[in-house]
């Protein structure tokens, strides 16, 4: 089963984003800190395949330390940010350094929760054509 | 004849001038000092009795103020005297009318005596005038021999008169003195600018003997000069009687930033006459100055006096007058132009937190927002499936009903926050409010007790109750969250002690305040936290947005008072709030 961590200092968002990421079908662990996010990315094996990450949370970059810590523990790792209203440039920041996507919490009109799947859904199979690339160099590198 | 001469007789008393010129040099009690003198007076000329009147020239009347010799009764004390040149109504007020001295060998044959002491025979009267020939009393003694005084007392007694009318000038000056003053402290004092405006008026009005006094102030939005305070009639139009700057004498001080005096003004071309303290024909006399500030003109003060109806006692404005308004107005525009950067600093520090507060409120409803959206989404799609579970249907609308009561928390606080400057002030006594606000606001059910020290007679304040009680409880609620095991907190009010009176703005110094003080014994104020506690969101439990300690804030500073946390950290928090109160004016005229 797909692992995702999704970390966010608000309970009821961590609450409302598992229920549906559970629904989906993964398998979702929650973190309520920057810090507690790290901890749980670095003590998971296998890597998780997908973390979700509040952007602004002890700081305001704090999405960006949750990335670093993601794509150092699994080069592969998808991370999706998700920004509050108005934040964006430091979402367009993580995308740079390699997050998935990122995902504005607030958008009038906007099924956000519909979003938010269909963009980890994405994000899970970028991860896994990337392993079976990453597989298929392997196979030619180390002929058997 | 040299007042030396006088002194010749029986009755020689060479260190008489030496002793009254010794009292009127070291004494600051003019009552002492006219006392002596008209005592002195009797002494040296053998008189049987006689008095000094003070005259009001407002009323145009003199006061029979100190007496000597025999025969005086409480009645006789307290008579007043009409000031008149006319024959028959008695030679005190002929002489005050005349502004020189009178002697009456025979008063039963004199026209102008009227009768007082049926022993009288014989009377001399002199006058104490001073620099601008204005009669400031009268020195009157009697004997009850015919033809009893000669030109030699009536140098004593202009002697005497001199050294009275220097000791009554040099109390007026200090009177003045004390005023400009007293002006000063207040206008430095701060609590709340219209009410020293109204105090100034008064003030200046009363100490300086200027009749009615009023205060306009140009208002930036309309360029108009708008009655900011005033005495008497004109009290009623403050904030609406205004002039046009160049309309009118105070609009032309205004227009030209130059003093105006005049006698007479209704005859000045500048004349408009459209807001004045009395009916314009009873004015006599009107003076105006500007109030200027390193930014320009700021307003003009202005006051007038009554048309004597006495001739003999003449109203116009002085050019001390003048140089002593012209100091009020320097103090007030140097005050008013205080007040003004103040409030802009506190202004940009409000705006400061405001915009803060929009940012962080924005990402905090929108967290609430996107989790109830959330829960609308999941509630849809359990809605939709074909077997409902009614447990977790009812679990996403406690969820949901949980978001929006947390958004309308931040709502309340939002309201609160903006609300906290917007006060509804009334006379309050703070040791009753406090009461109230642990009867009303403190948790019953609490392990924590409260233990009062209130101060006796403490001055009312100008507050609004309903908010200053949200401060006190809300420090209360805070001390009693973080003493969960329950406690003590200490509640104090009192004059406000000088260790506290650092905390003060600089431009809050020299004003008078209460403080109330709340102590408990919970784990305090870390020092690294102190400087934030007070700081929009800042909070330590999950409630609300954190504001709760910066309304209090703003809430205090409405009331131009001053909080702050003085506790050592981890023998728990101690918030002390300083108010301002206001004191009556203390009288400062010699009447």
């Amino acid at each position: 089963m797909c692992r995702v961590l999704v970390i966010d200092d608000e309970e009821a968002v961590r609450q409302v984003v598992r229920r549906r990421l559970e629904r989906d079908g993964y398998s979702v662990d929650t973190a309520d800190s920057q810090e507690s996010g790290v901890e749980a990315i670095k003590g998971h094996h296998p890597p998780y395949d997908i973390v979700v990450t509040d952007m602004s949370m002890e700081t305001p970059t704090s999405g960006l330390e949750v990335l670093q810590s993601a794509l150092s523990a699994d080069v592969f790792t998808e991370v999706v940010v998700l920004t509050a209203y108005g934040n964006v440039a430091n979402a367009v920041e993580c995308m740079k350094r390699g997050a998935f996507d990122y995902v504005e919490k607030n958008i009038p009109g906007v099924d956000v929760f519909e979003v938010l799947s269909i963009k980890i859904g994405q994000a899970l199979d970028r991860r896994r054509s990337s392993l079976a690339t990453l597989r298929k160099i392997e196979q030619y590198s180390n002929p058997k | 004849m040299r007042p030396e001469d006088a002194l010749c007789g029986p009755n020689a008393d060479p260190t008489l001038f030496a002793r009254i010129s010794e009292l009127v040099a070291t004494s600051e009690s003019l009552d002492e000092i006219l006392k002596y003198i008209i005592e002195e007076a009797v002494i040296a000329c053998n008189a049987d009795r006689g008095f000094l009147a003070i005259a009001d020239h407002d009323r145009g009347e003199l006061d029979v103020r100190y007496t000597a010799g025999s025969g005086w009764t409480e009645e006789t004390r307290i008579d007043r005297l009409k000031v008149s040149e006319e024959t028959g109504r008695g030679i005190t007020s002929h002489v005050a009318a005349t502004a020189m001295p009178y002697m009456s060998p025979n008063v039963l044959e004199d026209p102008y005596y009227r009768m007082y002491f049926e022993d009288v025979r014989s009377e001399l009267a002199v006058p104490l005038v001073d620099g601008h020939k204005r009669t400031l009393g009268v020195i009157n003694i009697e004997s009850t021999q015919l033809n009893a005084f000669g030109e030699g007392h009536e140098c004593t007694v202009v002697g005497l008169a001199h050294l009275g009318t220097i000791a009554l000038t040099v109390s007026e000056l200090r009177a003045r003195e004390a005023a400009i003053v007293q002006i000063g402290k207040e206008l430095n004092a701060l609590p709340e600018m219209n009410m020293i405006l109204q105090k100034v008026v008064e003030v200046a009005a009363e100490a300086l003997k200027f009749e009615d006094c009023s205060l306009f102030l140009l208002d930036r939005a309309s360029g108009k000069l708008v009655l900011r305070a005033s005495r008497g009639v004109l009290g009623k139009r403050v904030g609406e009687a205004s002039y046009e700057v160049g309309e009118g004498l105070t609009g032309w001080t205004g227009e030209q930033q130059l003093p105006v005096r005049l006698q007479n003004p209704l005859n000045d071309p500048r004349w408009r006459g459209r807001f004045e303290e009395m009916p314009a024909k009873e004015i006599g006399a009107f003076m105006a100055v500007p109030i200027n500030s390193p930014s320009g003109i700021m307003g003009v003060l202005r006051v007038q006096r009554r048309k004597s109806p006495y001739k003999w006692f003449p109203n116009d404005f002085t050019e001390e007058d003048e140089r002593v308004l012209a100091t009020i107005a320097v103090q007030l525009g140097i005050a008013l132009d205080n007040a003004r950067l103040l409030d802009q600093l506190v202004r940009t520090e409000r705006m400061a937190a405001w915009g803060e507060m929009s940012a962080r409120s924005a990402h905090m409803i929108g967290n609430r927002v996107f989790a109830i959206k959330g829960d609308v989404n999941e509630m849809e799609y359990l809605l939709g499936s074909s077997n409902l579970n009614i447990a977790e249907a009812m679990q996403l609308s406690e969820s949901i009903k949980k978001g929006i009561f947390l958004l309308e928390e931040i709502l309340n606080e939002f309201r609160e926050f903006v609300k906290a400057t917007q006060l509804d002030t009334e006379d309050v006594d703070i040791n009753e409010l406090v009461k109230q606000s642990v009867d009303e606001g403190f948790p019953k059910r609490s392990q924590t007790h409260v233990k009062f020290r209130l101060g006796k007679n403490l001055p009312s304040i100008q507050a609004d109750s309903k908010k200053l009680m949200r401060c006190f409880c809300e420090l209360m609620e805070n001390s009693v969250n973080f003493m969960p095991d329950g406690g003590e907190i200490k509640v104090c009010t009192c004059i406000a002690e000088p260790s506290s009176r650092k905390w003060l703005r600089p431009g809050q110094q020299s004003g008078k305040y209460i403080q109330v003080k709340f102590e408990d014994k919970g784990p305090g104020v870390d020092s690294e936290l102190k400087p934030k506690i007070f700081d929009p969101f800042y909070t330590s439990r999950a409630k609300g947005m954190g504001l709760g300690l910066s309304i209090v804030k703003g809430i205090v500073e409405a009331h131009n008072g001053v909080i702050f946390e003085s506790g050592k950290p981890g023998k728990g928090a101690k918030f002390t709030i300083l108010l301002p109160y206001d004191e009556p004016i203390r009288e400062l005229t010699g009447k």
